[in-house]
């Protein structure tokens, strides 16, 4: 297969596994702990949007409604994280069920915890 | 279901699509997210009168207008990247154009819909000012809709996805993959 500019060793066009892999660059079943971080970013910014809105804003946003909106939206993520991370593992070799199990895990601890004790 | 033309290793091609495929499924939690903000800002509007644009309601709903088109556009940049996913004469795909093109127009709407506010305080659903919004998101769902089809058509054809057994969904990934889903004109 001819490679674009760049790559593959000369007129003959033929690709050889190292050119493929520098087309790839980081492979996504690499991609677990980066996907990991976002997923805890997410769960940490959405905790801050919503507590700013019961502790700035209570008349309108009242504590119970934020955590609904909490609750909801770490589900959300939950799931959003959970595909992420199956689909770019399926087909490899890598597996990264406890990676996944203790963030789904800590995420639900955290969710708990704030709407049983935050904000109230 | 005809094989499409390979310009890149098949491998480098999964790998590239299951990269646009992260985007999307980021950009889905955010839209199912927003999906939760229509209810919270419906109940907030119902209890109290506009005072502000900046409830924590409206947070939520304008940063979605803003991080989609963001987000789309990534998706456009890295999309170059993968010959399949091409439009007509090598432009931009067809979908991601109507993506864009609707959330730059709920981008447009906010500063309308608060021209609209400093006359009218209100929050009635099916004033004017609403209106691109609504008509904005659904383009923007239309066109999401045939570029992720196609994505996930792509995938099933490389062998990496499974196919879909129901026959009309089977179809539908055969039209998308020859650029058809919604017009047979134009790709």
């Amino acid at each position: 297969m001819t490679l674009p500019k760049g790559f593959g060793s000369g007129s003959a066009g033929g690709s050889s596994s190292a050119d493929v892999e520098r087309m790839i660059g980081k492979r996504v079943e690499n991609m677990t702990g980066m996907i990991t971080v976002s997923f805890w970013a997410a769960i940490l910014a959405t905790f801050g949007g919503t507590a700013a809105g019961y502790f700035y804003y209570p008349w309108a946003y009242p504590t119970a409604s934020g955590h609904f909106a909490f609750i909801v939206l770490t589900i959300i993520i939950t799931i959003g994280y959970i595909f992420c991370v199956k689909v770019m593992e399926e087909g490899s070799n890598k597996n990264s069920n406890g990676i996944l199990a203790a963030s789904v895990a800590g995420a639900t601890a955290f969710c708990l915890f704030v709407s049983l004790f935050v904000g109230w | 279901m005809a094989q499409m033309p390979a310009l890149i290793p098949k491998e480098v091609e999964i790998q590239r699509l299951k990269k646009v495929w992260l985007i999307v499924i980021a950009m889905g939690s955010t839209a199912a997210s927003v999906e939760v903000d229509n209810f919270v800002d419906g109940s907030l509007h119902q209890t109290s009168i506009r005072d502000s644009a900046f409830t924590p309601a409206h947070w939520w709903l304008y940063s979605h207008f803003i991080t989609l088109p963001l987000g789309w556009g990534a998706a456009a940049i890295y999309d170059r990247k993968i010959p399949v996913l091409r439009g007509p004469n090598n432009s931009m795909n067809t979908g991601l154009k109507m993506t864009i093109l609707g959330y730059l127009a709920t981008m447009f709407t906010i500063g309308v819909n608060e021209m609209w506010h400093f006359w009218f305080v209100e929050e009635i659903f099916a004033v004017p000012n609403h209106w691109m919004f609504n008509m904005g998101v659904v383009v923007a769902f239309m066109g999401a809709l045939a570029y992720v089809v196609r994505v996930y058509a792509r995938l099933v054809e490389l062998g990496a996805e499974t196919p879909g057994e129901n026959p009309y969904v089977a179809e539908m990934y055969k039209m998308a993959l020859e650029g058809k889903l919604y017009s047979r004109a134009i790709p």
